[in-house]
């Protein structure tokens, strides 16, 4: 339908003709072409490493192709840097905003703009702010400052600083990643409008119904080459994935056990009592949480990133101590703050950022390996660190984990994330003998290493761990889970067995609403 | 199509080593230049630096007493740099270790087999006593170590100052600025160089295979590269950073107990010498090796000897100062670019 707005001898906003990029020992982009419309939204698509993310430096004149061409309008370009592509009509929002907290929305609008007076008045930049975002149909508030606004809220920022600079084509990097299903629906109604305008919109993206509901082609890169470009009307998402993994593995939509799920009369693995905790400026980041962890379970954590999981997480690992309320480890009451103490009783944990908390990224693999068996034989005694033995563990975990190590000894740093993800996964996993606590596991990982990942923690949950998945995925909460936990806010919105639970409702009760609102909606 | 440029992030040892000599190199056809320009004969000095440091026994010797206390030094701060703890203040817990080792050859009697290793034991705790402060103020109130340890510096050195022309002043010589000679001497070992340098290469080898084979180095290397992830393994950083600061003052320390109790003979004022300081450089130059100190080391008095030379030939003293920072920013270029490599398609 889009594709008939404009005559089709139209030239393409942007045509790419057989663009490559090479980098030491890796071809990131080969004979990659596309073309890019105005009045279409085009979604990119492709595992990780396959190339989307350098092809999209390319066209914003991060990267210079090393073959092939860019044609803008019908003309030939070359983008000698990120100005030239914004001058061009180019602009890329991305996955981290690049936003001034502590600066209003108005000031970041104005910042670094030709446009901007010399002198800045705080009435009328905001006033311009309000102009752009009345032009644009995005919605923000010009005088608040970007600490104070939700994901979503920034993200209408960003997109409106980049339409502000006259973009004609935006590209959004997982756009969706940081939204709740409220705010994402608005983004696409915005998309929608920007595309209707005669706009041209590039999102990548790995989530395959938003690709089905927002966009009207898509392309798909497998290993740095185009594997084909599509009309969404004419795939289906099955097969979509077919052609991002070159074979045709769906994830299942469930892990069938041996036996059933515990019940609530189930040993508990570490119980919650109205655990609060607050940050250093004393805000109520988790709010009075109750929850049982049964052995042998898997329990999902819904809800938005930013709602209070790396403060639950936390409390169930000993990062952090409750500020109320108290945790209780295998029925005994657990020590404050001793993450060495959690682990010895066997808590396993899979941070957020293994980079910035797992793993110390300047020292070598085997280091990494034994952070957390470092202690014991063979490895280590009471003052003893054999580094011999810690190589031949991280060996034994690597091949555990499915990790190729050129050397055992090399910085971990120079590994991709997916396997730094695969090797945290394993090593955690070896002394989770009661909780293992898995934030957003999935991040970083490509569809292969995401399937032996769930199997990993099916098969954790089989072996009797209670285990804990904090996600954002739906689909990954509800193919794992037997109970569903939705927190928002800092509180828990309600804990539901996974038969009961409705995509809708813990829709619902991410976005702040009670579970019943739905009825009267 | 150009090659494409590229950051490696983990750079081969090799392409480290090959840039670190091109560095060199660059340093000294830049002080050659400088030389030549300034209407001096390079070549000429060249020969006279070479035959007055590697090139004569005197000039060997020479070179393992300023290396003595460098490698001590250098040990010090790099012991720090490993956990990412910066001691800047070498030079005033060596001015402490020299001061407590004086204080016992001079005042303490004690029978000859006891006198040195009580003076080393006395220069190890006195060093290790002045980072003590800024060691714990470090690890429990994370309170910049960089600023603390390097104003005691001042207080030591203006401390040993006040000790060799006041209390301590000799009253035998009365020679102005120091003590009286030690009774007892840490004995040559091979001419003028004693059996501090052995024991200096010693400590600095036996630092390095401790740390790399013990629990306390792992901990320590952990804590170092991710505070963070110290914590979520359970280690308890705040005690092991004041071990580390502790060990690092007391290398220090020993520095200047084996300077003054093997090369100086006397508590003088300016006895340190700058060692402290030159142990950053030192460090640096070493980067993540123990055993690199030994070279690192070698360098640095190598470019001391010249600044020695070149004074005997009417050049500013402060040519050493220019030639090591001349040395470090070459290398910290060098280091940056072994980085980058040129990919051929």
């Amino acid at each position: 339908m889009p594709e008939t707005m404009f005559a089709p001898g139209e030239p393409p906003f942007l045509k790419l003709s057989g663009i490559g990029k090479v980098f030491p020992g890796v071809i990131a982009n080969e004979d990659v072409s596309i073309d890019f419309r105005r009045g279409e939204i085009h979604a990119l698509l492709g595992e990780n490493g396959a190339g989307k993310s350098t092809l999209m430096n390319v066209v914003t004149g991060l990267y210079q192709p090393d073959s092939g061409e860019m044609i803008l309008d019908g003309y030939g370009v070359e983008f000698a840097g990120p100005p030239a592509a914004i001058a061009a009509g180019i602009g890329m929002v991305h996955q981290h905003f690049k936003l001034v907290p502590r600066f209003t929305v108005a000031e970041n609008l104005a910042l670094g703009w030709n446009e901007t007076p010399g002198w800045v008045a705080p009435g009328a930049i905001e006033a311009k702010a309000r102009a752009l975002s009345e032009r644009f149909g995005l919605a923000i508030r010009a005088d608040a400052r970007i600490d104070s606004l939700s994901a979503g809220e920034q993200q209408r920022v960003e997109i409106l600083r980049v339409l502000s600079r006259g973009a004609k084509m935006l590209i959004l990097d997982e756009p969706t990643a940081v939204l709740s299903p409220v705010e994402v629906a608005s983004l696409f109604d915005a998309l929608r409008r920007f595309r209707d305008g005669g706009g041209a919109v590039v999102i990548i993206t790995h989530k395959l119904d938003e690709v089905m509901a927002v966009a009207d082609r898509c392309s798909v890169l497998r290993a740095g080459r185009l594997v084909g470009t599509h009309r969404i009307t004419d795939v289906t998402p099955a097969l979509l994935v077919g052609e991002m993994i070159g074979r045709p593995v769906d994830l299942p939509a469930s892990y069938p056990r041996a036996r059933p799920a515990p019940g609530p009369d189930a040993p508990a693995a570490m119980v919650l009592e109205a655990v609060s905790v607050r940050d250093e400026a004393g805000v109520t980041r988790l709010d009075a949480v109750s929850l049982v962890l049964r052995a042998g379970e898997v329990l999902g954590i819904a809800g938005v990133t930013g709602n209070g999981q790396p403060e639950l997480a936390g409390v169930m690992t000993g990062l952090v101590a409750p500020f109320s309320g108290r945790v209780l480890l295998g029925g005994a009451p657990a020590p404050g703050a001793d993450p060495g103490a959690f682990a010895a009783a066997g808590v396993g944990h899979v941070p957020e950022d293994r980079l910035r908390s797992a793993l110390a990224p300047s020292l070598g693999v085997a280091e990494n390996a034994v952070l957390r068996e470092y202690r014991v034989k063979p490895v280590g005694g009471r003052l003893a660190y054999n580094a011999g033995a810690a190589r031949r563990f991280a060996e034994a975990l690597a091949v555990a984990a499915n990790v190729r190590l050129a050397s055992p000894t090399a910085p971990i740093r120079g590994l991709s994330g997916g396997n730094q993800q695969r090797l945290v996964l394993a090593r955690e996993g070896r002394i989770a003998t009661s909780v293992l606590v898995a934030s957003y596991p999935a991040r970083g990982l490509d569809i292969g290493a995401i399937a032996a990942m769930r199997e990993r923690l099916a098969a954790a949950r089989d072996g009797g761990v209670a285990v804990v998945l904090v996600s954002e995925d739906l689909d990954e909460i509800l193919a794992l889970s037997d109970r569903i936990a939705v927190l928002t806010a800092g509180r828990l919105m309600g804990v539901m067995e996974r038969a009961e639970a409705r995509r809708d409702v813990i829709g619902r009760l991410m976005s702040g609403r009670a579970a019943d609102a739905e009825i009267a909606a | 199509m150009s090659a494409p440029l590229v950051r490696l992030a983990v750079v081969p040892p090799r392409r480290l080593a090959v840039a670190r000599i091109l560095a060199v190199l660059a340093t000294l056809a830049t002080v050659g230049i400088v030389l030549a320009l300034s209407g001096r004969d390079p070549l000429l000095l060249g020969r006279l630096i070479l035959r007055s440091t590697v090139g004569s026994r005197f000039g060997l010797e020479d070179l393992a007493l300023f290396m003595t206390p460098l490698l001590l030094t250098g040990a010090s701060v790099w012991n720090g740099v490993r956990v990412n703890l910066w001691n800047i203040g070498a030079e005033g817990q060596f001015y402490a270790g020299a001061t407590a080792a004086s204080a016992i050859g001079l005042f303490v009697p004690l029978p000859g087999a006891l006198m040195l290793p009580v003076m080393a034991l006395a220069g190890v705790l006195a060093g290790a006593a002045w980072i003590a402060l800024p060691a714990v103020a470090r690890a429990w109130l994370s309170v910049s170590e960089i600023i603390t340890t390097l104003l005691l510096n001042f207080v030591a050195s203006l401390l040993v100052y006040y000790l060799a022309t006041g209390p301590w002043a000799d009253h035998v010589t009365n020679a102005l600025a120091s003590t009286e000679r030690l009774r007892i001497l840490i004995p040559a070992v091979w001419g003028a160089v004693h059996w501090g340098f052995v024991v200096a290469l010693v400590v600095v080898v036996v630092l390095g295979v401790v740390l790399a084979r013990s629990r306390f180095g792992y901990e320590t290397a952990i804590c170092g590269a991710n505070p963070d992830a110290a914590r979520y393994a359970g280690i308890a950083a705040a005690p092991l950073l004041c071990t580390v600061m502790l060990v690092s003052g007391g290398l220090a320390g020993l520095a200047g107990m084996i300077e003054v109790a093997g090369t100086v003979h006397r508590l003088q004022g300016g006895i340190a010498n700058n060692y402290g300081y030159l142990g950053i450089v030192v460090a640096l130059l070493a980067r993540g090796s123990a055993v690199a100190l030994i070279p690192a080391a070698a360098l640095m008095a190598l470019i001391l000897d010249t600044g020695i030379v070149l004074q005997t030939a009417q050049i500013s003293a402060s040519a050493v100062l220019a030639i090591t920072g001349g040395l470090m920013a070459a290398i910290a270029v060098a280091d940056e670019l072994a980085a980058y490599v040129r990919v051929k398609l």
